[in-house]
């Protein structure tokens, strides 16, 4: 059925089924996700039949959403995804890591196919065949490793397996209970204009799913697009053709009888028509009643069964027999008086919605809006406090409350772009099993504070600094399996992720108990390369200078990381969101990188400075103390550079007033107050007239509405009304070394 | 009008299966497993349940087996959706007491014409 697109006649229902296709495309995402989670955390010694279940559902849900709405290449996809499933689920097949990675291969091709629809069939839809001839491989219960993918060629008909067969075979036997009371009939099935010659693989697998269907055998054809069978089965042509039908369209389907039939057991009931339903020796069954009364495609009800067409109201021998132990009434109402029944109305027929989706634009607009309206009371505040209180009593408390409500306001919508950390999280167990994988080594993953939320933007900005860090972990850190046991560790490594939030931001940490980093090795390297270290640095200091460009301790370099783009921009990246990285580390016993960053880049705690008569903006992330000096401490050295001296540690001074050319009237005034502020990890000192106060701004992008200003990163409105800059400290820095 | 009591765990298979009895003038509950759905047949009556196979907590065949159980369910028709065509299937579908089955991918004219069938 693989065209579903009808148009209803009967029922006079305009039928699109499109319009159901966004909730499948979102369902069938959150299934795919939800059975690559389960397989990670899947232990194929321990995994029970809850797990088992759990992932099989997954994957049964995804298949029939995509047969339903005309999806084909993900049904198949999942169908076989499926099929391996059950037999793990009836423990027929020991679940390996073989399986493991084939279907998290496959999770993955069916998001890019469903991608694919949900971005109206454009391009060409990536290869499946060989995922599926790798599950099927899986499925037949060959444990040898994944040969080479097989090109979609025609040579694919004759290299079909009969290993399948045979398995089925014996399983047909051991299941012949539910052998079929019809003639067998050997059949000749041919199945022509296959776009995909493997999608009448799909055929045999039937087969094998359906216990009783009888016995399939893949036949040569030299017919391009062709498949044929030889198939042994008491079912009827209809019944067949129905169940081909999943993968196949009838069309392409001819079914010949190709040798006489033969009974195979007494049976006088039933002829063909009556195949699948009246395969009912099975223990405890009724056979008289077995056969049903309507028997068309695709459906059929049980004789006598309850409900039924022609059925009595009341219960007959056999469904007595079938409810037996449930308490028997007489009383059971005629359909007649159900007829007024009221419905408990359509506020009850769904489980409440606990989110609403919306447009991210329209929750930037209220955060702006209400960026607005914080200045707007700040201005208010600020022309108020000339107010005699008592004169204006009640107009100050109603500004009062203002403040309050406008705080609690800010807060509340800063807090809708809130997202939990687990949106991150979430994708390193699959990239660091991948990853282990690849390098052969045994890593455990552990993560906490997954709840603790952060700015959507931030969030997506993080994503690959925390990547590379995780990746660094799991290749420089964590040690090859027989070097951990040498040095007395275990056997596995641990990488752990861990959020929280502290004060106004928050921290994620990546540790390892790897091999950590060596001290003397980072000097070395450093001199190597030029730069000015000593022996007497600090730990601290020496972890830093792995952020220097092209810094790499690695001694290997793996096609994972270590290619010396490396540290240097996870630390750039990481500046760029206000945000600061530190390093902990201890050689032989791990690592640790924290990562600090504000909660919103919307939002930020800043510093004003005054420079002549304007007001400066500091991420006050980046401010490390300010203090008075006498211009005689300011020494001035080659080319016009300024040097001052701050507890032995010589730093650039940098005079604001002369990077932004700020006119002074009162020429007797110079900048006497420094301020020390550290990026990219340098410090330098900057020279300002006043230090106004911290305050939390609202960040205005300065690039957006105006254009890129050298050494600015954004703008902010002040209470006053005014402009302020925010300034770009990382530039800042940068201007100094030069 | 008749009220139509509609299991499935898959929200766009809900969807589509109300909307489609919706359109053909029926009323549609819905629930989202077993144990959803026999806390709806608490509250009211239905004059036919159409219940997913495959479904967390309490699977379509634990439904049927549990409705039968009431007095009211008695006679009402259930009928099983399901993409396991298998004759185990449907026998075991038969045993706990379902009307029919259907075999899913279907087609929403085959839903309505075998409702239609079943509920007058």
């Amino acid at each position: 059925m693989a065209e579903m697109h009808h148009e209803t006649g009967s029922s006079g229902a305009d039928f699109d089924l499109s319009q159901f296709y966004q909730i499948f495309f979102e369902e069938a995402g959150e299934n795919l996700d939800l059975m690559e989670q389960m397989l990670l955390n899947l232990n194929l010694e321990t995994a029970d039949d809850e797990e088992l279940n759990g992932i099989f559902r997954c994957a049964h849900s995804v298949k029939g959403g995509a047969a339903t709405f005309g999806f084909s290449d993900v049904a198949e996809l999942t169908h076989q995804m499926e099929s391996l499933l059950d037999r793990l689920r009836r423990h027929e097949l020991r679940p390996t890591s073989v399986m493991v990675d084939v279907l998290l291969e496959s999770a993955d091709a069916s998001r890019s196919l469903l991608a694919r629809h949900q971005s109206g069939d454009e391009g060409t839809a990536p290869p499946t065949a060989d995922l599926v001839g790798r599950i099927r491989k899986l499925v037949s219960g060959d444990t040898a490793p994944a040969p080479a993918p097989a090109p979609a060629s025609v040579s694919a008909p004759v290299k079909v397996e009969t290993v399948p067969v045979e398995v089925q075979q014996t399983e047909a036997k051991s299941r012949n209970q539910v052998a079929a009371v019809n003639v067998l009939r050997t059949l000749k099935v041919v199945i022509s204009r296959l776009d995909h010659v493997e999608r009448a693989d799909a055929i045999e697998e039937l087969f094998r799913d359906i216990a009783g269907l009888g016995v399939i055998k893949s036949q040569a054809c030299n017919e391009a697009n062709t498949r044929v069978f030889q198939v042994e089965t008491t079912s009827s042509n209809e019944d067949l053709l129905d169940l081909f039908a999943f993968h196949v369209s009838r069309e392409q389907v001819v079914i010949q009888e190709t040798v006489a039939s033969s009974e195979i057991t007494d049976d006088t009931g039933g002829d063909a028509s009556e195949g699948n339903i009246a395969g009912a020796n099975g223990p405890g069954l009724d056979v008289a009643h077995a056969s049903s009364t309507l028997q068309a495609p695709g459906f059929g009800f049980f004789d006598g069964a309850p409900g039924a067409p022609g059925a009595p109201d009341a219960s007959d021998a056999g469904i007595a027999a079938v409810v037996a132990a449930a308490p028997t009434s007489e009383d059971g109402l005629p359909k007649s008086s159900r007829s007024g029944t009221k419905s408990a109305g359509a506020a009850n027929s769904q489980p409440e919605a606990a989110t609403i989706r919306v447009a991210i634009s329209k929750v930037d607009q209220l955060i702006n809006l209400v960026g607005e309206l914080v200045i707007t009371q700040a201005m208010l505040a600020q022309n108020s406090r000339a107010l005699d209180p008592a004169v204006y009593q009640q107009l100050l408390t109603g500004l009062t409350d203002l403040d309050r409500n406008t705080r609690d306001l800010q807060e509340s919508v800063m807090s809708i772009r809130m997202i939990p950390m687990s949106i991150v999280f979430s994708r390193f167990p699959r990239m660091l099993r991948d990853l282990a994988g690849k390098l052969g080594k045994k890593v455990d993953f552990l993560t906490l504070g997954e709840a603790t939320e952060l700015d959507k933007g931030l969030v997506e900005k993080i994503t690959d600094p925390l990547t590379h860090l995780v990746r660094n972990s799991c290749d420089h850190g964590i040690e090859m399996p027989s070097d951990r046991v040498l040095a007395g560790k275990p056997e596995t490594g641990t990488i752990t992720l861990s959020a929280a939030h502290q004060g106004g931001s928050i921290v994620i940490e990546v540790r390892d108990d790897g091999r950590g980093m060596s001290r003397e090795r980072i000097l070395a390297k450093a001199r190597e390369r030029g730069l000015d270290v000593s022996d007497q640095m600090q730990d601290s200091e020496v972890w830093q200078l792995i952020f220097a460009p092209g810094f790499s301790t690695a001694e290997v370099v793996t096609d994972v990381s270590g290619r010396g783009v490396g540290m240097d921009v996870v630390k750039r990246n990481i500046a760029s969101l206000n945000g600061t990285v530190e390093i902990d580390s201890k050689e032989g016993f791990g690592m640790k990188v924290s990562v600090r960053l504000p909660l919103t880049l919307a939002i930020m705690d800043g510093m004003s400075v005054g420079v002549g008569s304007e007001v400066y903006i500091l991420p006050l992330s980046s401010v490390v103390e300010s203090f008075q000096v006498k211009s005689e401490a300011v020494s001035t050295v080659g080319q016009g550079a300024q040097l001052v001296k701050v507890r032995d540690e010589f730093m650039p001074v940098i005079e604001l007033e002369k990077v932004f050319q700020v006119p002074r009237f009162n020429t007797d005034k110079t900048s006497d107050i420094m301020v020390v502020i550290e990026a990219e990890g340098s410090r330098v000192v900057l020279l300002v007239d006043e230090l106004l106060g911290q305050q939390q701004v609202v960040v205005k992008n300065l690039e957006s509405n105006y254009r890129k200003v050298p050494n600015v990163s954004g703008a902010t409105i002040l209470g006053d009304g005014k402009v302020a800059l925010i300034l770009d400290t990382g530039a800042l820095v940068r201007r100094s070394r030069h | 009008m008749p009220v139509i009591l509609t299991v499935d765990d898959s929200p766009s298979m809900r969807k589509m299966v109300s909307f489609t009895l919706v359109g053909a003038g029926y009323q549609v509950v819905e629930a989202v497993d077993g144990i959803d759905a026999i806390e709806k047949a608490n509250e009211q009556r239905f004059d036919l349940v159409l219940t997913d196979q495959n479904m967390p907590r309490l699977d379509g065949l634990g439904l049927t087996r549990k409705l039968r159980e009431r007095p009211q369910f008695k006679t009402v028709p259930i009928l099983m959706l399901t993409t396991e065509s298998s004759d185990l299937m449907k026998q075991a579908g038969r045993v706990a007491g379902a009307t029919g089955w259907l075999v899913k991918p279907f087609d929403p004219d085959r839903l309505i014409e075998v409702i239609k069938k079943l509920i007058k």
